[in-house]
């Protein structure tokens, strides 16, 4: 059974990447026509990379500011912050970005869209990364308290020296993920016109409709912002291990 | 030591784990050993003297001062004591040096050059040089309980406690960690001791008290005990596991 699944799944998977490699080999190509944009999908590629970058640090942050609030034992930061988490978590990034920009921020006359952008992304991913961050903590079993209790460790040097070192390493795979998924939801940051990637490339399409030509960029660039992140997690990860 | 109970009671909602235990022990009593059937109260009574827990009710004295009830008063009386558990004592993501030096440092204000050489006069003590640089994960059970055992130690503790140090322990194992805890008895050490190891309580302790459902069935010197128990709930219990 488990050998009939493995062939299946590779046929699937290869005939799957054939049919993605012959479509995109198969095209008639017009580079010429995107190439007056070359400058722009770079510019956008930058963004995309400077505004992920801040984001991350931006949310985690907002993530262990709000691990803290869940883990509080005060019920009203629990609450809120539980309260933030499930909302955020609960209606769409798209939503988030437009309620932020036209109603919040025009609120308050912040009208710069990439600081707008920032702060939304962060605010989601954060809300993300301390589910994740929560769920790490929440790992470390009783019988590490327990011990950290006995040789007489307060609370909280039993979160710095016992907790947080072995939580940091089992929320690192998810982190990781995370982060990856910060970048590729950067490109709905378009419908706020933030100048990212994917506007980019949107707009030369517009302009040109090389549609190929314009979105392959694309799969590249993210990937190339994306790659680093899983082989840096897997680094780290075979740098922490020690549950043999 | 002096050992007083008074009318201690220890429930975790409709669980009585001490129900109940009045006793006061012998001022020249060295080294004490809980003994009685699994479920019986052993655990949570050692670690209500050694101010892991506090108690529902009733009060206990240790050397004639009653013990704290204010979570930083205790952690003041727990950081005098040393204790060790059944299993997972060690923090896996340290090595087996920087187990026993955080303690030092960390609780007890010790430099980190006068913690490592206490760490490694303690671990020669032991015979366990080798394991310094390794973690947990690499290291035997027994290994893994003779350097919590050289932690629990390591600052001198007037009170040694020890929650049934050797039931996980399989036999070659137990051997040598008793071999290690007897050491320190006929050092002098002051230990209180949960065990199911009738042979060893027999030999090393000379105070015994037999608990059971919660309470304190019966309580002697080891001698006495071992030889002629009073109660028949304990006589039948010393047949049934003295009988191999």
């Amino acid at each position: 059974m488990k050998y009939f699944v493995s062939v299946a799944v590779s046929i699937v998977l290869a005939s799957t990447f054939c049919f993605g490699f012959w479509v995109v080999l198969d095209h008639d190509y017009n580079w010429s026509a995107i190439a007056p944009y070359t400058g722009n999908l770079i510019s956008g590629w930058g963004v995309t990379l400077g505004i992920s970058l801040a984001a991350m640090v931006l949310s985690v942050i907002v993530g262990t500011v709000l691990t803290i609030g869940q883990l509080s034992a005060h019920a009203v930061p629990r609450w809120l912050s539980r309260a933030y988490v499930e909302l955020i978590r609960g209606t769409p990034l798209l939503t988030q970005i437009l309620i932020g920009y036209y109603l919040i921020a025009d609120a308050v006359n912040w009208d710069s869209r990439f600081g707008v952008g920032l702060v939304v992304l962060s605010c989601f991913s954060g809300a993300y990364l301390s589910e994740i961050f929560r769920g790490g903590v929440e790992s470390i079993s009783k019988s590490q308290w327990l011990s950290a209790r006995a040789i007489g460790l307060t609370e909280g040097q039993t979160y710095r020296f016992v907790v947080i070192p072995q939580a940091i390493r089992r929320v690192l795979p998810a982190s990781a993920g995370q982060f990856a998924n910060l970048i590729k939801d950067s490109s709905l940051l378009f419908v706020i016109s933030v100048h990212e990637f994917t506007m980019q490339a949107r707009e030369a399409n517009a302009n040109t409709y090389a549609t190929f030509e314009a979105y392959l960029p694309l799969i590249l660039g993210y990937f190339i912002l994306t790659f680093p992140i899983s082989l840096l997690s897997r680094h780290l990860e075979e740098r922490f291990s020690y549950e043999h | 030591m002096s050992i007083e109970v008074r009318e201690l009671h220890q429930h975790y909602g409709a669980t009585r784990a001490v129900d109940g235990v009045s006793l006061a022990l012998p001022d020249d009593v060295q080294v004490l050993a809980l003994i009685g059937p699994s479920g019986g109260g052993k655990s949570t009574f050692l670690r209500l003297i050694g101010g892991i827990e506090t108690p529902t009710s009733g009060s206990i004295y240790v050397d004639g001062k009653k013990l704290p009830t204010g979570e930083e008063e205790l952690l003041k009386y727990r950081k005098k004591n040393g204790f060790l558990f059944q299993a997972f004592n060690l923090f896996p993501h340290l090595t087996a040096l920087e187990n026993i030096v955080l303690p030092l440092v960390q609780v007890h204000g010790w430099s980190g050059e006068t913690a490592e050489e206490r760490a490694r006069e303690a671990v020669k003590r032991f015979h366990l040089e080798a394991h310094l640089e390794k973690r947990p994960g690499q290291l035997s059970g027994g290994q893994q309980q003779r350097i919590a055992l050289a932690r629990a130690m390591a600052h001198e503790p007037a009170l040694l406690l020890l929650d049934e140090p050797t039931s996980a322990l399989d036999p070659e194992m137990k051997a040598g960690v008793l071999d290690l805890i007897e050491e320190l008895c006929d050092a002098g050490q002051r230990i209180v001791l949960s065990t199911h190891e009738m042979g060893f309580a027999r030999q090393s302790a000379d105070h015994v008290v037999f608990l059971a459902d919660g309470q304190a069935i019966e309580e002697g010197s080891a001698e006495r005990v071992f030889e002629s128990p009073g109660d028949p709930k304990v006589r039948q219990f010393l047949d049934k596991v003295m009988k191999w």
